[in-house]
C-alpha cells in the first residue's frame, strides 16, 4: 500500500524535527522510521525529538502504535519526545491513550522549540 | 396513561466496501456526510469518524482478512436521538480469540512487555456513546452508538 504519509526531518541545536504530513497509518511505518534515523544521527545526537503533526489529517491506531514504537525508541536512547500541532480530537486521543503523559503537547513547532532552547540569554 | 410514541429508527444509508487496507477513509467519509446535519457537535462528529474508522478497518484485516472480494457492510440509522452505525463483516468466531483481549497498557508497550498494536477497540470504546457486538457465527457486526445530544466518555460539555 503506498502510503500517504510523508516526513521532512530539521535538525536544530539540541533537537530534531519531523515535520509530518498526511496520514499517519500503518503505511506510514517506513516513512516515520527513515525520518527518526535521519533525525537522530551520531552528529545530530538530539536530546529531544519534536513531532510536529500541523499537517497530519488522519490518525489511526496503527499510527498510534508507530507513534509508540518512536517513543519506545527514544526512550531506550534516553531521548525527549514532544509533539505540536495536533487537533483537539488528536490531542484527546493522546490523553485516552496516555501518550500525553510521555510527549509533552504544544500548539505548534514555535512554541515547542522556543520551550526547548530557552528565552535567549 | 398518555403513551409518548417512540419515532421508528430510520435507515439513512447502507453501503459495502471491498476489504482492502484503507476502505476504511471511505466508510467514514461517508458516514460523515450522512449524519453531519444531525446535531452532533464538531467533536463528536469527529469521535465517531474515528470510531467507524477502526471498526471498519477491523472488520477488513481482522474479520475478512484483506480478502478484497469480501464486503464489509455498513448500515447508519437513526433512532430518536441516537445515531447508530452497524458495520458487519464475514468473519464471525474468527475473531473470538481464547481469554479477553489484553486492555492497551502504554507502560508496558515502552517497556516491550506487550505489543505496540492493540488500540482499535480501545479507541472505539472511548469515542462513542455505546459500542456492542454480535456474532451469528457467520457474521460479525459492531454497533457504534451516538446520542445526538449527549457526551461521550470524559467529553465535557
Amino acid at each position: 500500500m503506498a502510503s500517504m504519509c510523508e516526513a521532512t526531518t530539521r535538525v536544530l541545536p539540541g533537537a530534531a524535527v519531523i515535520e509530518l504530513s498526511g496520514e499517519v497509518d500503518g503505511s506510514a511505518a517506513a516513512v516515520l522510521t527513515d525520518a527518526y534515523q535521519r533525525a537522530v544521527t551520531p552528529d545530530s545526537d538530539p536530546g529531544t525529538v519534536v513531532l510536529d503533526f500541523s499537517a497530519v489529517d488522519y490518525i489511526n491506531s496503527t499510527g498510534i502504535a508507530l507513534i509508540v514504537s518512536v517513543l519506545a525508541r527514544a526512550r531506550a536512547e534516553r531521548r525527549k519526545v514532544v509533539a505540536c500541532g495536533l487537533s483537539a480530537h488528536y490531542r484527546e486521543i493522546f490523553d485516552i491513550t496516555r501518550l500525553s503523559d510521555f510527549i509533552e503537547l504544544f500548539p505548534d513547532v514555535d512554541h515547542a522549540v522556543s520551550q526547548l532552547t530557552g528565552p535567549a540569554a | 396513561m398518555t403513551q409518548v410514541a417512540r419515532p421508528k429508527p430510520r435507515r439513512l444509508d447502507k453501503f459495502t466496501l471491498p476489504s482492502q487496507p484503507g476502505n476504511e477513509r471511505l466508510a467514514l467519509a461517508r458516514v460523515a456526510g450522512i449524519v453531519k446535519d444531525l446535531g452532533l457537535s464538531e467533536a463528536r462528529l469527529e469521535k465517531l469518524k474515528t470510531a467507524v474508522a477502526e471498526a471498519t478497518m477491523n472488520a477488513i484485516e481482522h474479520g475478512n482478512k484483506n480478502r478484497a472480494e469480501i464486503p464489509v457492510e455498513v448500515e447508519v440509522t437513526q433512532n430518536g436521538d441516537e445515531i447508530v452505525v452497524a458495520i458487519t463483516d464475514q468473519g464471525g468466531e474468527a475473531h473470538l480469540v481464547p481469554g479477553q483481549p489484553e486492555e492497551p497498557d502504554l507502560l508496558k508497550k515502552l517497556d516491550g512487555d506487550q505489543s505496540p498494536r492493540g488500540w482499535g477497540l480501545f479507541l472505539i470504546r472511548n469515542m462513542v456513546d455505546a459500542m456492542d457486538v454480535t456474532t451469528n457465527g457467520q457474521q460479525h457486526t459492531i454497533w457504534l452508538t451516538m446520542r445526538t445530544g449527549g457526551a461521550a466518555h470524559g467529553e465535557h460539555v
